[in-house]
């Protein structure tokens, strides 16, 4: 456990999303003593729900260039900053017969004006380029996007905020604020494993908490107007494609694909979803049905491609304040001080903005945050690598033995970090999750250095189970070396395991035909039928979170 | 080519009846496109394990007759006859099981959770009660790094029983070999590096070594692809009493299943096509008349008799699309929701409806097409619709036990 | 367009189609015996989804695959694990085959050379400085013995006797592969022997190359589009006469009817379904009732089968089986379907020997608890390690059936 709980930080942040986690570790940068707190696991909400995309902003130029031009700033930084959690694919935006050609030239003259670069290039180009690419485009034009891994970025500001000092208690939720004359000086604390409640004191609380910041801007009394918006993605199987490709038109429903590490990535819906869903968000057939037929627009190879679950994410749009109807929203970064604008002290929110500009937003809150608590430190989070990304990892040398497999895969994961993945030994070399090539060592790693605790942890910050099978082999096997390596308790872990499953399943189910049908059926052949899982999980239906 | 009766699928539904035939004289051909699931298999076939409220059955027989009128139990003239039938049936083709129809004995799963079953392969750990084993300590003795028998949860659950567990690990040098793949150290993988004499004898050595304290030392089920000829010179060589738990996929015990069974097909000549999908079929005047297939495309295959063994959607005896579920090789009449939405159940350990899903027979486990019977098409083992194998563990008897039907079916005819 | 979505569900050799069930890791004989292989799973479909994301995900390692393609033969859910992992090495190595691979694959040109001074070829091959030499320098291990090479080749010997099979009216079209033309015209005389007694003149392409079984194994894939290019235009003239292509040898017949297009990319369409093996060819025509055999009263023989990994894979074995089985005097006895470990020219190679003749075992001790007068098999390079290996005699079902064949009887029921 990284807390006492007598000590009293400078700032508590409320959310282990991408936002309180880049803001802890700007926090900590600049000298505070700070707590990160979040009720489930890190990347839990809208984090680990999108595409992944780092937008070059293109996206954004004709319709928003303020948003366009954060975005290219962002995207250039993150590259530099963040590069194992890169993967430098750029991007299409793809005119197809049925758009209208002459938007091209709109959006193209947009981009420049943001400073996005963005060449025209020849249909017969753009097939080159990407073979993938429906082959009836007659336009098409190349710009800097790129695919980030949020969970790998998340964990990466994580890792830097506490080498800096900062302290983090996941699966803890704030459920009341410390108030002393009318100002905010703590954070009351729900432990969601034991149900302890408990309080924690600081000097200046920050709501980074997503779409969930409503209802904590609420426990303090403060009214965020903020609209979920639900997002629905598909994954499919593999990497269909090796760029980003977009729709060429005004932003719609399911017009981007993104190339997400082993996977691909086609989204989004967008729909605003009422406040009591958002934690239960289903996804719908309608849902998956434009996904899909819109996703084969842009790669045909789509459509003989297993799709491997379905996620939704709540995007938290904030209605200006002079509007609580939710008509006029901004899409930009949204930094209130409650203070000023609320007459409660101690409280700052954070929100609006995209996955790709969390540095930014992170930037402003602390800048806030340290305007309040007297401290004159600059930022330095532009310039200085996350860990992981201090230099190129190597790539292309080859021993032609079995175990290099993981090796690249690890250094994809974990950039420079990947060094000190044990693989001396037979036993740590050896492989937990086939799919993503996860090994034993990577387990250890993650459970010394990752804040794994549980199966879900352990996915989230290696891939394991995010692949093909989706946990069929490996999640027995990782539960089994988390006894080993986090102590976990095997009842514990056998729970933990039926959860996980559980968990893996609420993803699977909306696309649960054709082969993942059968998947989904050997899967439980091997965990119901022959072992008995069903037998271990309690009545609870727990599903992991 | 012409056959009494062609079988399409090489399961445990699929060897059965064609063993059951060639017995009989038949002139058969099983037709299989690859392995079967027999590869996950426990080791034990199961009558039936639990009634429908999740109630752990101990007479199997009683049970069976309660059962709903969809289950294919139900097309089975005499279960008991059968299940007679289906162990003889097993002894022959050199497979030695314990267990009867009497009273469900329970197996030891890989977790170490008890199971109700009716048969088991001799070795395997077996108990006559759920909540215990026989045994007041055991010694589990694992293979060192190998890491498909997820010890903890094995090892947590029979301390739950009652029974102190001491673990120890062994290696050889022939294990080393073999743990140096990251990912082939399986059981099967493990059963081929010790099939070999020296390789056997260095593991008593190293099993008599350990010095265990255990009233029995269990071990992972990894010997014998093919016989239990190494796992009883096991149990002769060491000192010790020795039981062994199957282990996560590929099972030895299941590979063994197959092995025997499809050899003592062989023996009796059955033709037996390894890796051949039937493509499709020509039907005249309500019967089939002959079925091709992909590898030999201009080759009529002609029988009398056929019967449809191909599995459930993990199989691909039964597959889906975005549309609907259908049966792939003949397009015959299934049973399954057509709504999308009411295949599946939220929760992953709740009743899932897409189990119960398969072809549609008649009480002669005769199939239909566009609704017209097929006079001479039967459907066996998990295509069938009708039952949840996973609830009520009755999987492998259902495979047996309707394979047995189809097959005296022909005959009578 | 709602029933049109998701309906197509291949990918490239259908690896989306893979379960993770392992199942094709229990057949893979070479993970049996080396733990540096990644298997099958690992190697193909695995592996796929991360060389699609970059080269570096390639690993040199997989040239440890024998192309047995039993993966294939195991997986329930078709996928082509083995054309994954061939299809994988044809587009990522960087490996260059140097001398002794480019000699093994060039099985054509070599045998050219090698006949040409026979005597020589088949005295050097067996001295041990040669095969030290050919060990130390060239890599290919010292215990191989060479199959020897003829002094004449089956295509010297049909060109003096290509009038008398001009003589008949119907006609079948051979492949006779590079083993019956320059180590063992005996099995190609044995076909035409077959033929000829069937009322059937024999053939040959206009021009045939070596299939390129081991050109695609050793890294020549261009080299081997060539010349499955040029066998595919003298076959289809052969099409278009409407003649059968008949061969010998399960391997070339595999390659050229599935790895054509595969891992080629060569469109073989309109030649494929006309090219087979000949047992299998014969097998039909008498089940059809157009042709018949008669067999000698005196004959005699138990015969051990050996099930070759690519008839296992063409799914044949009934064919060349049932054939046999016509034989009143002959015993056959299946053995179990197992690798024998040679795989063409992988055996050869002194890296992999010692895997060989791991993965072998298991066949020759069956063999031997057998005792049979001969090992039957369709594959020639199984006959060459099986030889080798067991000391028994390996035979073609098609020289069996030559054997035991009442010639007069035959042609008098075929007239």
């Amino acid at each position: 456990m990284h807390r006492d709980r007598q000590k009293e930080y400078d700032v508590i942040i409320i959310g282990g999303g991408i936002t309180g986690a880049g803001t802890a570790r700007d926090c900590a940068m600049r000298g505070l003593k700070v707590l990160l707190v979040e009720k489930y696991d890190l990347t839990n909400g809208a984090t680990g729900r999108n595409h992944g995309l780092l937008h070059s902003g293109a996206r954004y130029a004709v319709t928003d260039g303020e948003s366009a031009s954060e975005c290219i700033k962002e995207n250039m930084i993150l590259r530099r900053i963040a590069r194992h959690c890169v993967d430098e694919t750029d991007g299409l935006f793809i005119t197809l017969p049925e758009d209208d050609l002459a938007y091209q030239a709109t959006f193209v003259a947009s981009c420049r004006k943001a400073g996005i670069r963005a060449d025209i290039i020849s249909p017969e180009e753009a097939r080159r380029m990407e073979p993938a690419v429906n082959p009836a485009l007659i336009g098409a034009v190349r710009v800097p996007d790129a695919s980030i891994d949020p969970f790998r970025l998340t964990t990466a500001n994580v890792i830097d905020a506490r080498r800096h000092g900062a302290d983090m208690l996941t699966y803890h939720e704030a459920v009341g604020f410390v108030v002393e004359n009318g100002c905010v000086r703590g954070v009351r604390l729900r432990d969601n494993h034991t149900g302890d409640v408990f309080e924690t004191r600081s000097r200046v609380v920050i709501n980074a908490a997503g779409i969930w910041g409503h209802l904590v801007a609420k426990m303090a009394g403060v009214q965020v107007n903020m609209f979920p918006a639900k997002g629905t993605l598909l994954i499919f199987g593999h990497r269909v494609n090796g760029m980003v490709i977009n729709r060429c038109r005004k932003p719609a429903n399911a017009d981007i694909l993104v190339p997400d590490d082993t996977v691909c990535v086609i989204g989004t819906t967008s729909d605003r979803v009422p406040f009591d869903t958002i934690d239960h968000l289903k996804v719908t057939p309608e849902e998956v049905d434009i996904l899909i037929r819109e996703g084969e627009k842009l790669a045909p190879d789509l459509a003989g491609t297993r799709v491997l679950r379905a996620y939704a994410g709540v995007r938290p749009l904030v209605a200006a304040d002079n509007d609580p109807s939710g008509r006029s929203i901004s899409r930009g970064i949204v930094l209130l001080d409650h203070e000023t604008r609320d007459g409660l002290a101690g409280l700052i929110t954070i929100t609006g903005g995209k996955m790709m500009t969390y540095r930014m937003m992170a930037e402003v809150a602390t800048d806030l945050a340290c305007r309040k608590l007297g401290v004159d430190k600059p930022c330095l989070t532009a310039v200085t690598p996350l860990p992981g990304s201090e230099k190129p990892v190597d790539k292309g040398h080859t021993s032609h033995r079995a175990a290099e497999y993981s090796t690249h895969a690890q250094e994809g994961r974990h950039g420079t970090m990947a060094r000190t993945i044990n693989a001396d030994s037979i036993e740590t070399r050896a492989l937990v999750c086939e799919c993503e090539d996860v090994t034993v060592g990577e387990v250890q790693f993650a459970v010394d250095k990752l804040h794994v605790h549980n199966l879900i942890n352990l996915r989230r910050r290696t891939r394991m189970g995010m692949g093909t099978c989706q946990g069929e082999l490996c999640a027995c096997r990782g539960a089994n070396v988390l006894c080993r390596t986090a102590r976990v308790e095997p009842a514990a872990a056998e729970r933990d395991l039926a959860a996980f499953m559980a968990e893996r399943w609420k993803g699977a189910r909306p696309v649960a035909w054709g082969d993942a049908l059968g998947e989904a059926q050997l899967t439980a052949t091997i965990y119901e039928g022959l072992c008995g899982l069903n037998r271990l999980c309690g009545d609870g239906k727990e599903i992991a979170l | 080519m012409k056959f009494d009766s062609i079988i399409i699928g090489g399961g445990l539904t699929g060897l059965t009846c064609a063993l059951t035939l060639a017995k009989a004289g038949q002139r058969t051909a099983l037709i299989t496109a690859g392995q079967s699931t027999l590869h996950f298999h426990s080791g034990s076939v199961d009558l039936l394990g639990y009634d429908e409220q999740g109630q752990t059955v101990l007479h199997p027989l009683d049970a069976i007759r309660a059962l709903s009128a969809s289950h294919p139990y139900h097309k089975v003239d005499d279960v008991a006859a059968r299940a007679e039938e289906a162990a003889r049936l097993l002894a022959d083709a050199g497979l030695l099981m314990d267990g009867t129809t009497d009273r469900n004995h329970f197996r030891l799963s890989p977790m170490g959770v008890s199971k109700p079953a009716w048969l088991t392969l001799n070795g395997l750990v077996r108990s006559a009660e759920e909540d215990s084993l026989p045994w007041r300590t055991v010694t589990f003795a694992n293979i060192r790094g190998f890491l498909d028998i997820p010890t903890e949860f094995l090892v947590d659950n029979i301390r739950r029983k009652g029974t102190d567990v001491e673990v120890k690990s062994f290696t050889t040098p022939e294990l080393e070999q073999a743990r140096r793949s990251p990912s082939e150290m399986r059981a099967t993988n493990v059963g081929k590096v010790l099939a070999d004499e020296t390789a056997l004898r260095r593991m008593v050595e190293a099993i008599d070594g350990l010095e265990a304290d255990g009233e029995v030392i269990l071990l992972p089920a990894v010997l014998g692809v093919a016989d239990a000829r190494a796992e009883s010179s096991l149990r002769q060589l060491v000192d010790r009493p020795i039981r062994f738990v199957v282990t996560m996929p590929p099972s030895m015990p299941g590979v063994r299943l197959q092995t025997c069974l499809r050899q003592a097909y062989q023996q009796l000549g059955g033709m037996y096509c390894a890796s051949d999908a039937v493509t499709g079929g020509c039907f005249e005047a309500g019967r089939l008349r002959y079925v091709t297939t992909e590898n030999m495309p201009d080759e009529r295959f002609y029988a009398d008799h056929f019967v449809l063994a191909t599995g459930s959607f993990q199989s691909r005896g039964l597959m889906s699309n975005y549309r609907g579920v259908f049966e792939p090789v003949f397009g015959l009449d299934v049973d399954a929701a057509d709504d999308r939405g009411a295949w599946t159940a939220e929760y992953v350990y709740d009743d899932q409806p897409y189990m119960r899903f398969g072809v549609r027979t008649d009480e002669r486990l005769l199939v239909s097409r566009n609704g017209v019977r097929v006079d001479n098409l039967y459907a066996s083992g998990s295509v069938l619709s009708g039952h949840n194998a996973l609830k009520l563990a009755d999987g492998s008897g259902v495979d047996m036990l309707t394979a047995l039907q189809a097959a005296h079916n022909i005959l009578k005819k | 367009m709602a029933e049109e979505i998701q309906k197509k569900s291949k990918s490239a050799f259908n690896f989306e189609q893979c379960l993770k069930c392992s199942i094709c890791t229990v057949y893979c004989p070479v993970s049996a015996v080396e733990p540096d292989y990644p298997g099958p799973k690992q190697s193909g479909p695995d592996n796929e989804r991360y060389r699609l994301k970059g080269m570096e995900f390639f690993n040199e390692s997989l040239k440890m695959c024998l192309n047995c393609k039993r993966c294939e033969v195991a997986c329930p859910q078709d996928v082509k694990v083995g054309d994954i992992i061939q299809a994988a090495r044809i587009r990522y190595s960087t490996h260059t085959p140097g001398l002794r691979d480019r000699m093994l694959a060039n099985t054509d040109i070599v045998g050219t050379l090698a006949h040409n001074f026979a005597p020589l070829t088949n005295f050097a091959l067996k001295l041990a400085p040669v095969k030290a030499a050919l060990h130390g320098v060239m890599g290919i291990d010292r215990h191989r013995t060479f199959p020897a090479y003829s002094f004449q080749t089956f295509e010297q010997w049909y060109r003096r006797h290509e009038t008398e099979q001009r003589r008949f009216d119907r006609f079948i079209t051979y492949f006779h592969g590079c083993y019956a033309n320059y180590n063992y015209p005996q099995l190609a005389k044995d076909l035409v022997k077959i033929m000829n007694a069937c009322g059937y003149g024999v053939r040959l392409l206009e021009k045939e190359k070596c299939c390129g079984v081991a050109l695609i194994a050793n890294g020549l894939s261009k080299q081997a589009r060539r010349q499955g290019e040029t066998n595919m235009a003298s076959m289809r003239k052969a099409v278009v006469r409407g003649e059968p292509i008949l061969t010998t040898s399960s391997t070339c017949t595999f390659t050229m009817r599935d790895e054509y297009k595969h891992l080629l990319g060569i469109d073989n369409d309109d030649v494929r379904d006309s090219l087979t093996l000949a047992t299998r060819w014969l097998y039909r025509m008498i089940e059809d009732g157009k042709l018949r055999l008669a067999f000698r009263d005196d004959f005699r023989m138990k015969t051990a089968y050996h099930s070759a990994c690519h008839m296992e894979r063409l799914g044949w074995i009934p064919y060349s089986t049932g054939l046999m089985k016509m034989i009143p005097g002959l015993e056959l006895v299946m053995l179990e379907s197992q690798c024998c470990g040679i795989a063409g020219t992988y055996g050869f190679k002194k890296e992999n020997y010692e895997r060989s003749q791991k993965i072998g075992a298991g066949v020759f001790k069956q063999i031997e608890e057998v005792d049979p007068d001969c090992v039957s098999t369709d594959c020639e390079t199984c006959k060459w390690q099986i030889e080798m290996s067991t000391g028994y005699d390996v035979k073609n079902p098609i020289s069996i059936i030559a054997e035991a064949l009442d010639v007069e009887k035959t042609r008098r029921l075929n007239a």
